[in-house]
């Protein structure tokens, strides 16, 4: 049976790691708590404000990833053309995360399905709850509305050839209260691909809510930073509560 | 010993050549047909549409190198993902396209039984060792490994398959034959167990 899976993201600013709250860089954080063995997956996102550094520190952080984990490694942030792909690809990443480049021309999703598969396209996309309940999709580091619905393009980005969704809940970004739950059910429900669901963890339950919402992955940045605990004690916790995890 | 990973332009290249150079060998990256005449094993990675492989690898003569290499010449090869369905003789990926064909039979969509089931299949399976085979040596029966395809290669002949992972449905998920071996899954992204693979395909450093 296809193992629920645990993904870690980190998030780069110039090369360096932070961690982030409500999409800032908040404190910095050194690599060395990554668990390497027992992790399923890990992604990393450049948030580098345009102008505030260059691409080379990113690229030096996924070449080193990919030296060292010999597990699937994702790079995004900023990607904007194929050749912005293609780079992240010739450094090692096995997937990319498209987000505010595919809101503003989602061609680019065909582009790079094409050129390297549909399972190579990861398309993230970052929501806000408005007072009224209703879900819409930001870009621009969260800061730009778009008018589009979670569901919608969704269903959007797949047809364009994304093989997997990676939704981010915008206000529950680094305050450990729990994953947006109402909107990864949505979401697992819109599209046949795996919905990958990221912010708000703190607790392990947390991460099997999302699992029993229909999440492919349960995406945690901070809350290793928090805890004494590992991945792999949040694997056992998992695999008690009876979800199939790889330990 | 040297170990040339075919580049024909596809696919995750570094991630392979790191687990080779982890595992104690020397791994070189290459789209010289002279270059795998002058290693000692070969590795067809890959990751992409099937049809766009096959045409890099005939753009760079590389299918007719391969072939001599591997099936006249008798050298090991691993087949990794696209690179494992690329021996196939067909495939209907965007097409009918036309491959190796070191390995009858044809490479077709995932269709899993339950309709829930998402496709591309993504993350870590079981891996079922239905015949012996040297690439598990020493790794357990139900070993967990890591996964990205929407297609599968189904080989004609019963008695290829060393390997199965359900997914809605059994598929073949590892091949051996004689020299020319092949997974679906991903060794090196899939850590220990993964590394262990390609330990026993590569022999000892």
């Amino acid at each position: 049976m296809l193992r629920k899976r645990v993904i870690t993201v980190l998030t780069f600013n110039d090369g360096v790691l932070y961690r982030t709250k409500l999409f800032r860089p908040d404190y910095r954080y050194t690599l060395n708590f990554v668990d390497a063995w027992s992790v399923d997956e890990i992604v990393v996102l450049d948030v580098t404000r345009p102008g505030e550094g260059g691409r080379e520190n990113f690229e030096r952080v996924i070449a080193d990833f990919a030296r060292r984990c010999f597990v699937p490694l994702s790079a995004g942030g900023g990607i904007r053309t194929l050749d912005d792909v293609r780079r992240l690809m010739a450094l090692g990443a096995d997937k990319v995360v498209l987000n505010t480049g595919a809101l503003e021309r989602p061609p680019l999703i065909a582009e790079v399905a094409r050129a390297y598969g549909a399972q190579c396209v990861v398309l993230a996309m970052d929501v806000r709850r408005h007072e009224d309940g209703r879900y819409e999709v930001y870009g621009g580091f969260g800061q730009r509305p778009s008018g589009r619905a979670p569901e919608d393009w969704a269903r959007e980005a797949v047809g364009e050839g994304a093989g997997e969704i990676l939704v981010t809940a915008i206000e529950r970004d680094g305050w450990l209260q729990g994953y947006d739950l109402e909107l990864c059910r949505r979401l697992s429900q819109a599209v046949p691909v795996p919905v990958l669901v990221l912010g708000g963890a703190g607790t392990w339950a947390h991460m099997a809510e999302a699992f029993e919402a229909g999440a492919a992955a349960a995406c945690t940045q901070n809350i290793y930073h928090f805890t004494e605990t590992s991945i792999r004690s949040a694997k056992a916790f998992l695999a008690k509560r009876g979800l199939p995890v790889r330990n | 010993m040297s170990v040339a990973i075919v580049d024909y332009g596809l696919g995750n290249l570094r991630s392979v050549a790191g687990a080779v150079e982890h595992l104690g060998h020397a791994a070189r990256i290459t789209a010289e047909p002279a270059e795998l005449r002058d290693a000692a094993k070969l590795i067809l990675p890959g990751v992409g549409a099937f049809g766009d492989g096959m045409a890099k690898l005939r753009a760079r003569g590389l299918d007719e190198a391969l072939t001599r290499e591997v099936v006249e010449g008798g050298k090991p090869l691993l087949g990794i993902c696209l690179g494992f369905q690329l021996l196939a003789e067909a495939s209907e990926e965007f097409g009918e396209h036309q491959g190796l064909g070191w390995i009858a039979g044809r490479v077709t969509r995932l269709r899993p039984d339950d309709a829930s089931l998402p496709v591309p299949h993504v993350g870590w399976n079981e891996l079922h060792q239905v015949r012996p085979s040297r690439l598990f040596a020493g790794i357990a029966d139900g070993a967990l490994f890591y996964f990205v395809h929407s297609y599968r290669l189904a080989p004609r002949a019963g008695g290829l398959a060393v390997g199965e992972t359900d997914y809605g449905g059994r598929f073949v998920a590892a091949i051996e034959r004689d020299n020319i071996l092949g997974t679906q899954f991903h060794p090196e992204k899939s850590q220990k167990d993964g590394l262990a693979v390609l330990g026993n395909f590569l022999g000892h450093a």
